[in-house]
């Protein structure tokens, strides 16, 4: 099988789910003896794909022309069409960002194909390639697989994979094949204009990988600094079940639970909650849930990967002071 | 600032779509299309009959056994069987008595609890049917809005102010704020269910209590998938004794429903003397008994409910017409506390609304006088004929069950007069004895398998309300409960509360009353069992509340 | 302006899930206007209320989808396009979006809304789908729109806090933001007026559209926890140290 993964950048900056989205590839390509190549498109952005050929890969796409400096989505689909038609691959990957939201389904509409979108993970199941990914908001799993032929396109959710495992070249680089395409501005019916930072007025807990929660074992809002020592240290969010945002010790929108928000970080660590189902149902699809409480028969534990019983009041100055060991 | 209102007018308008106010409606359509057809004039409309709705959908917010007489129903729908969905017919009817360990089934099941003929339903389903039927015949129902105020007219009403949308929690208006609307209607039918809050200001407002105040008793239901053969379909067992001491009135029942559906629960009467008695702790309890654990064993949790009930009977029935009002169903008290049947009740009682309401709308007149024309047909049909047997039931169990059965035994034989007719009662909360600073009880935690803590169960009712909005449950004093009923009753919001919406938390140097409104589910116990009657519970924005969709 | 609200009902938000192969029991449990959706609608009332011109919404599914295309309505909706399909949950995004396709045809409009993804299966491609199916401009994850001259000026979120805007010309198809707007209440009135206005209905299997899935669903399940609670203990000290190494290396998410 020949797996593409489309890479992503912006301004010269690397998406770093891009890297995730190779692991998959090459994991994917371990189970099914395949080979793996990458896309790299823009402007300018040869030296993104010299990096590329750095890592374990058959060959680096590169796909450049002044029309495609900026994302748009008709220019990607109309570039991209004509990079999928020429490398015939089997398997088309990509992040699920939200710039692959706008525009990979129609890509592989384009092409008469079906997307499988904000994969978790993927299984092989004797010939069969099954992907996983999550319905009901993270409340039930889902086993899909294509039905048509080739190619596929699938995406991959931030964090399912990890980046860090993507291996380098054995032995040398990959090849970087300039692949030309026809692009005309008619062709791009929008008009990318200005890109700017605003602090956001809402959180997205949804988007946080790293999450740190807090219950009532908090207390007092004097002591929600200790937490979010925590979460800084870590480099995660913080979070709360809802007594503590129904108090106002935090804002609404950093309430997890069925009358909040529902997540699924690749970390969830729960200070002192209990764990009652209102809270539990919000996050129970997080990847890795770590509690911290005092009472042992805490429901919280039930649902936990790891658990310590004792006193947050103790645990989180400690466990402050190990990740940030950890980290520097 | 006085707040700009929409103003609307309706011939009709009935608060509330369960069996009382669709019989209500539906009957009230067909004697309308009836009429129109005879080619009488005026035409009367069917358009202008409005009802309100305050859950999401249809019988989200209907939660009973259930146990079904069909007589109303047959009148209303000739051909229900057809159509209804009843769930099964009742097969077999038992009386158990509960010790901790074991279960006797009376060998004659005393009549009240015998229930041949009578049907096992979800009221969910009935009243989702029923509404179904109710917007065919052209009838407005308008969910998601609820009766917010009674608009007052010297003797009577002259509609309906529905509640505020878009307020945040501290009352400011939102982007999408939506003030309540001044519906206006000629005849406006209070069919609220058990401790309406709009029948509750309108019978303080024209003094409308009987002999009796109205009295109640809270229903606590769980429905559960049951393991295959445990349970055939339409058993209907009631049962008395453990765990409720000798002085508590109440007892449970396990109804058995198609595809091994189980329906069980616990009523107690809310005139017990403990006021840290804890309702659901004793409902968990009570399925720990062999009887009942056997049956759960291996079955799981499908849905979770709570609601009030109105105990007092005859004597404790509120007048029931007012100028240009009614009211109908469990708001009036129309249930047979000693057979537990209220739903044909109810219905039969909104279809006697609707026939007055029906001569009033020809006659133009819908004042008291043409109204009271609903009480004489109430006298007149089998809701006296019923509720009249056993008008001093329940009044009989005010000193234990043993004084119960001998007293309610003598009212069998004597038509319910009994050895003192009518016997009065109070309300519930005057039977609480003061604490006097005994420790408060340890609270029930559950095992997460057969029993559970409540905030598990509340999960399981489905209730939801919109975050940001104004708290629904209006306490008046809030010092009363940091001060005198911490000190004198142990407050019993904390217990009493099936939805664990109430709590008191420590600060510093005292405690305080913290009120979850959003685990709601709209039983009206704080209502009715607050030693202080301080609590008003008022309607939140529409659309919150429980969903007993299939309960 | 005319504007195309694609709207999706769905299970309600707590209705307890059964779980029957690849889908689930909906005997018994209620459903409703799916939450993303809201928004869009929203967004085009509050169109039509600058701009003039009509709302028309749209919804692939059973019978019972009517009562959300109702509500719809209630809300200012002008009105409601229902395309039968008792098989509706079976279909694959490139499926659904292709009988939705189908069912706009000969509609004339100017905008063409659609909410981020769809509480339940949550594919997030309807409106991408669309726009490549119609031959038309997109852009998703909206946030603002302004119209001026025939075109718009939108704003839309990227992540990490980044934002963008983009010029778009009309007609187009937009997936608008979760969240951007309080939606309205159904009105007394609009309630009533709902019951006037019109809902086409349309089958499925009239459109004549090839719906051969490129995807399946083979069996939806609740993940199960393999492994058991590993405790750490020791000193507060002790137990932070230990996590931080499990959390390292064997977990793997730091």
């Amino acid at each position: 099988m020949k797996i593409l993964v489309v890479t992503e950048q912006r301004q010269d900056k690397w998406n770093n789910t891009s890297f995730e989205t190779l692991v998959a590839a090459q994991q994917i390509a371990a189970a099914t003896s395949s080979q793996v190549s990458a896309v790299v498109i823009g402007k300018g952005v040869a030296s993104l794909a010299d990096e590329l050929a750095g890592k374990n890969v058959a060959e680096v796409l590169l796909v450049e022309n002044n029309l495609l400096e900026n994302y748009t989505a008709d220019g990607y689909c109309t570039a991209l069409k004509q990079v999928i038609e020429s490398a015939k691959p089997d398997l088309v990957l990509f992040p699920h960002s939200y710039q692959v939201r706008d525009f990979a389904p129609k890509l592989a509409a384009m092409l008469g194909k079906g997307m499988v979108g904000d994969c978790v993970g993927f299984r092989k199941e004797g010939d069969k390639l099954v992907f996983v990914r999550q319905m009901f908001q993270g409340k039930t799993a889902a086993d899909v697989t294509f039905t048509s032929a080739g190619p596929w396109f699938a995406s991959f959710q931030s964090g399912a994979f990890r980046a860090d495992l993507l291996e380098a070249h054995a032995g040398g680089k990959a090849s970087i094949n300039a692949v030309k395409i026809e692009l005309k501005p008619e062709d791009i019916r929008t008009k990318p204009l200005e890109l700017f930072k605003e602090a956001k007025s809402a959180v997205d807990l949804t988007q946080a990988p790293l999450i740190v929660a807090i219950g009532r074992g908090i207390k007092a809002p004097e002591n929600i600094a200790q937490a979010e020592a925590v979460a800084k240290a870590l480099g995660g969010e913080i979070a709360a079940s809802r007594p503590i945002c129904d108090e106002g010790w935090l804002p609404m929108e950093r309430q997890i639970g069925s009358s909040g928000q529902t997540v699924a970080p690749k970390l969830y660590l729960a200070l002192g909650i209990s764990g009652a189902i209102q809270h539990v149902v919000g996050m129970k699809g997080s990847r890795t849930i770590v509690a911290v409480n005092k009472d042992q028969n805490a429901p919280i534990f039930e649902i936990a990967d790891y658990g310590i019983v004792g006193d947050i009041f103790e645990v989180m100055p400690a466990l402050t002071e190990e990740l940030q060991k950890a980290k520097g | 600032m006085p707040i700009e209102r929409e103003q609307l007018e309706a011939d009709v308008l009935i608060v509330g779509a369960g069996p009382a106010g669709l019989s209500c409606a539906l009957h009230l359509a067909n004697l309308i299309k009836k009429y129109n057809a005879s080619g009488a004039k005026p035409e009367l409309s069917t358009e202008n009959i409005y009802v309100l709705e305050k859950g999401r959908e249809l019988g989200a917010h209907q939660l009973s056994g259930a146990i079904m007489n069909p007589k109303a129903l047959a009148e209303l729908v000739p051909d229900f069987e057809k159509s209804a969905p009843l769930d099964t017919p009742v097969t077999d009817s038992a009386a158990l008595l509960f010790t901790q360990r074991s279960s006797y089934r009376f060998p004659i099941t005393p009549p009240p609890f015998n229930n041949k003929g009578n049907y096992v339903i979800s009221l969910s389903k009935l009243v989702k049917w029923m509404g179904a039927l109710v917007e065919a015949a052209g009838v407005n129902i308008f969910k998601e809005f609820g009766g917010a105020e009674l608009i007052h007219d010297r003797m009577g009403i002259a509609g309906v102010i529905t509640e505020d949308k878009g307020l945040d929690k501290n009352g400011k208006p939102k982007d999408n704020y939506t003030p309540g609307y001044e519906l206006r209607a000629k005849v406006t039918v209070l069919a609220e269910g058990p401790r309406g809050s709009l029948t509750k200001q309108l019978v303080a407002k024209q003094k409308l209590d009987n002999i009796n105040p109205q009295t109640y008793g809270i229903g606590i239901k769980e429905l559960w998938d049951v393991q295959p053969g445990k349970i055939p379909p339409g058993y209907v067992a009631h049962t008395l004794g453990w765990p409720l001491s000798s002085k508590m009135y109440g007892g449970g029942w396990i109804y058995g429903l198609s595809n091994n559906r189980v329906s069980l629960g616990l009523v107690i009467a809310l005139e017990y003397a403990d006021p840290r008695f804890d309702p659901h702790a004793a409902f968990q309890t009570w399925k720990t008994h062999p009887f009942v654990s056997d049956l759960l064993h291996g079955g799981k949790l499908v849905r979770y409910g709570a609601k009030s009930l109105p105990y007092g009977g005859w004597y404790a029935m509120p007048r029931n017409y007012v100028d240009g009002g009614l009211i109908i169903g469990d708001s009036g008290s129309f249930l047979d506390s000693q057979r537990l049947k209220g739903v044909h009740l109810a219905m039969k009682s909104g279809m006697l609304a609707a026939e007055t309401i029906f001569e009033a709308l020809k006659s133009a007149d819908t004042s008291a006088k043409t109204l009271r024309l609903y009480q004489d047909k109430i006298s007149n049909s089998y809701i006296k004929e019923e509720m009249w047997k056993v008008r001093n039931f329940h009044q009989s169990f005010h000193n234990g069950l043993l004084d119960g059965f001998v007293l309610s035994g003598l009212q069998q034989i004597t038509g319910g007069h009994g050895i003192v007719d009518p016997m009065h009662a109070e309300p519930g909360y005057k039977a609480y004895q003061q604490t006097h600073g005994r420790p408060a009880p340890e609270r029930f935690k559950g095992d997460g398998k057969l029993t559970f803590d409540r905030l598990t169960d509340v999960y399981h009712s489905g209730t939801r309300h919109e975050e940001d909005q104004p708290c629904h449950l209006k306490v008046s004093d809030l010092n009363i409960c940091s001060t005198r009923c911490a000190e004198e009753y142990g407050n019993p919001c904390q217990y009493f509360c099936p939805a664990a919406v109430y709590e008191m938390a420590k600060e510093s140097d005292r405690i305080r009353l913290k009120i979850s409104a959003a685990n709601c589910v709209h039983c009206k116990t704080c209502d009715i069992a607050d030693p202080y009657q301080i609590i008003d519970w008022t309607v939140p924005e529409g659309g919150g509340g429980p969903n007993y969709e299939g309960m | 302006m005319n504007i195309i609200v694609c709207i999706k009902q769905v299970p309600a938000k707590d209705a307890p899930l059964s779980i029957t192969g690849n889908w689930i029991k909906e005997s018994d449990i209620g459903f409703e206007m799916n939450e993303p959706d809201s928004y869009a609608l929203e967004e085009a009332l509050r169109l039509k209320e600058k701009h003039g011109g009509q709302v028309t919404v749209l919804s692939l599914g059973p019978e019972r989808v009517k009562q959300t295309v109702k509500e719809a309505l209630a809300k200012g909706a002008d009105r409601g396009i229902h395309v039968a399909d008792d098989n509706f949950a079976q279909l694959d995004p490139l499926g659904a979006a292709k009988v939705l396709a189908a069912a706009i045809g000969k509609e004339q409009f100017d905008l063409l809304l659609t909410g981020l993804q769809s509480d339940d299966h949550g594919f997030g491609q309807t409106g991408v789908l669309l726009a490549g199916l119609l031959n038309l401009p997109h852009a998703t994850i909206i946030m603002q729109i302004d119209v001026q001259d025939g075109k718009m000026k939108l704003k839309r979120e990227l992540e990490a806090g980044w934002f963008q805007r983009i010029e778009c010309p009309l007609p187009a198809v937009l997936s608008i933001q979760s969240g951007i707007n309080k939606v309205r209440y159904a009105t007394l009135k609009g309630i009533m007026a709902a019951k006037k206005k019109e809902i086409a209905t349309i089958t499925r299997e009239s459109l004549g559209v090839n719906v051969d899935p490129t995807q399946k669903i083979e069996k939806i399940y609740v993940p199960t926890k393999t492994k058991k609670t590993e405790f750490l203990t020791g000193t507060p000290k002790e137990a932070a140290a230990k996590l931080v190494e499990k959390l390292k290396f064997e977990a793997r998410v730091i």
